[in-house]
């Protein structure tokens, strides 16, 4: 073995050699830069997740924010309707009233002129007895001639009339 | 236009120099007889070569010129010479066991090792999110071997096994790719030593530490350890178990005796990874190296490219084997199998 070379302290030279260059390599140069891979790999899957989130999220916020709009057309459409409701509602409970109160009014019209003419008529004939009886008590106690007859007519006439107007 | 001009010359010159290459070499000069090929035959030796302290090197490679100086020297006998051979032989001209030398190769994985510092430090010590160029480089060699253990481990386990197991990979893979990209100073820079009146290289500075026997074995002791400890991490004292399996005897059934037969199968296997593992990888380096040697002797020049590509490929192979069996031994260990 010696002619093959052989030497203890070559040999132990070697494995100081090895052991430096272990070391050394682990401590300088695997360690930082298989530290420095891995989280190269670690800030890719983050920024993998991260965009595949942020992705989900749009969706689920735009999804939302349709349901909201959708929400609101409803519920717009709802008031709308609502609305249109309580107005026609009210159009009519105006017009029932309206046509009521005219109603109403014209009864009433109705009936004063009724009264009115009822008064009138009663009034009339009440005048008229009188006159009539008025005229026969003169045309009996005067025995007149034609002229003074008619005179008497037209006084009572005259009379009468002046009754109606004053009434 | 250009371009292919450009290429069309380096691919001109390559063929001149390859028939050139083949005729002045130590195959074409024996075919034509001209005499001494361009390169001299290169002298193989195992052993990496002591660099510091100087006279450990002087002592080494002047045992060596002498040799050489030896085989080259006429006056003596043949009786004289093989004598001489065989005393050279029991003494050893290499480190003695316990002998302390900063070896050439020991040079190269220091080298290499400062190169990984600066490469991995400088491009993974302050990561970016968005990361630089040399990062980004840096973050696909790791993946690479982190799926890789993951593969075999699981990805908790492999997370942990990582930096070891990492480590070596890059250790064996630069080793071996360094002494290629760096070729004029592992090949051309060293000591030089007077050999029969003629000076030339003796010693190489630097040589790749993959075909010093040391290096591979460092690399196969960190692996068995690791895996062991590993083992008793997740068996406790159970691990042994599967090593000693008196269990079965000891409740009185003679199938126990297979059980502990295949328990010091077991064993034996465990320890002969460390060998396997070491003379794998020192022996797929060293005969990296002999056939880069010996192509530049046979085919000077442009033959020996073709080897360092097949070397490229050679050093990315076994520092993935390294690594890939100390996962297999790993996972292995750390099974929640019943025996």
């Amino acid at each position: 073995m010696v002619e093959l070379g052989l030497n203890v302290p070559s040999l132990i030279s070697y494995l100081i050699n090895y052991i430096i260059l272990l070391v050394l390599l682990g401590a300088l140069a695997y360690r930082p830069l298989l530290n420095a891979l891995d989280s190269r790999v670690d800030s890719i899957r983050e920024s993998l997740e991260a965009a595949d989130r942020a992705r989900e999220e749009a969706a689920t916020s735009r999804s939302a924010i349709e349901e909201e709009l959708n929400e609101a057309r409803r519920e717009g459409q709802r008031l709308l309707d609502q609305a249109r409701e309580a107005a026609e509602r009210f159009r009519e409970e105006e017009m029932g009233r309206a046509r009521q109160s005219a109603e109403e009014f014209s009864e009433r019209a109705r009936a004063d002129i009724a009264r009115e003419r009822d008064a009138a008529i009663s009034e009339v004939r009440a005048a008229f007895g009188d006159l009539a009886i008025t005229a026969a008590e003169r045309i009996i106690r005067r025995s007149v001639d034609r002229q003074a007859h008619q005179e008497l007519i037209d006084q009572v006439l005259a009379e009468g009339e002046q009754a109606l107007r004053r009434n | 236009m250009t371009t292919k001009r450009v290429l069309l010359l380096i691919g001109g010159v390559s063929a001149v120099l390859l028939i050139v290459g083949f005729v002045i070499g130590a195959v074409g000069s024996q075919m034509f007889g001209l005499g001494d090929p361009f390169v001299k035959q290169p002298g193989i030796h195992l052993p990496p070569d002591p660099v510091f302290p100087a006279a450990v090197r002087e002592n080494v490679v002047g045992y060596r010129v002498a040799d050489k100086s030896d085989d080259h020297g006429e006056s003596q006998t043949e009786q004289a010479g093989s004598e001489a051979k065989d005393e050279s032989k029991e003494e050893h001209h290499g480190l003695g066991l316990m002998q302390f030398a900063v070896t050439n190769t020991m040079l190269s994985a220091w080298l290499t090792s400062i190169i990984m510092l600066v490469f991995f430090i400088g491009g993974a010590r302050k990561p970016k999110v968005i990361p630089t160029r040399l990062q980004a480089l840096i973050e696909m060699l790791f993946e690479l071997v982190l799926n890789f253990a993951s593969s075999i481990l699981g990805p908790e386990m492999g997370r942990r096994a990582f930096p070891v197991v990492a480590t070596i990979f890059f250790f064996v893979l630069f080793n071996a790719w360094i002494a290629i990209f760096l070729i004029p100073i592992y090949q051309a820079v060293g000591f030089g030593a007077n050999v029969g009146g003629e000076f030339k290289l003796a010693t190489h500075l630097v040589r790749p530490a993959g075909t010093d026997l040391n290096m591979p074995l460092a690399l196969a002791l960190v692996s068995f350890v690791f895996v062991e400890y590993w083992g008793f991490r997740a068996h406790r004292f159970g691990y042994l178990k599967k090593f000693f399996a008196f269990g079965d005897l000891l409740r009185g059934r003679p199938s126990g005796l297979i059980n502990i037969f295949v328990g010091f199968l077991e064993l034996i296997s465990e320890l002969v990874r460390i060998v396997s593992f070491t003379f794998r990888l020192f022996g797929n380096m060293t005969a990296g190296e002999i056939l880069v040697v010996m192509i530049t002797f046979l085919v000077p020049f442009v033959a020996t490219q073709f080897v360092f590509g097949l070397e490229l490929l050679v050093g990315l192979i076994q520092s993935v084997i390294f690594a890939g069996l100390t996962l297999v031994f790993l996972s292995v260990a750390v099974s929640h199998e019943e025996h």
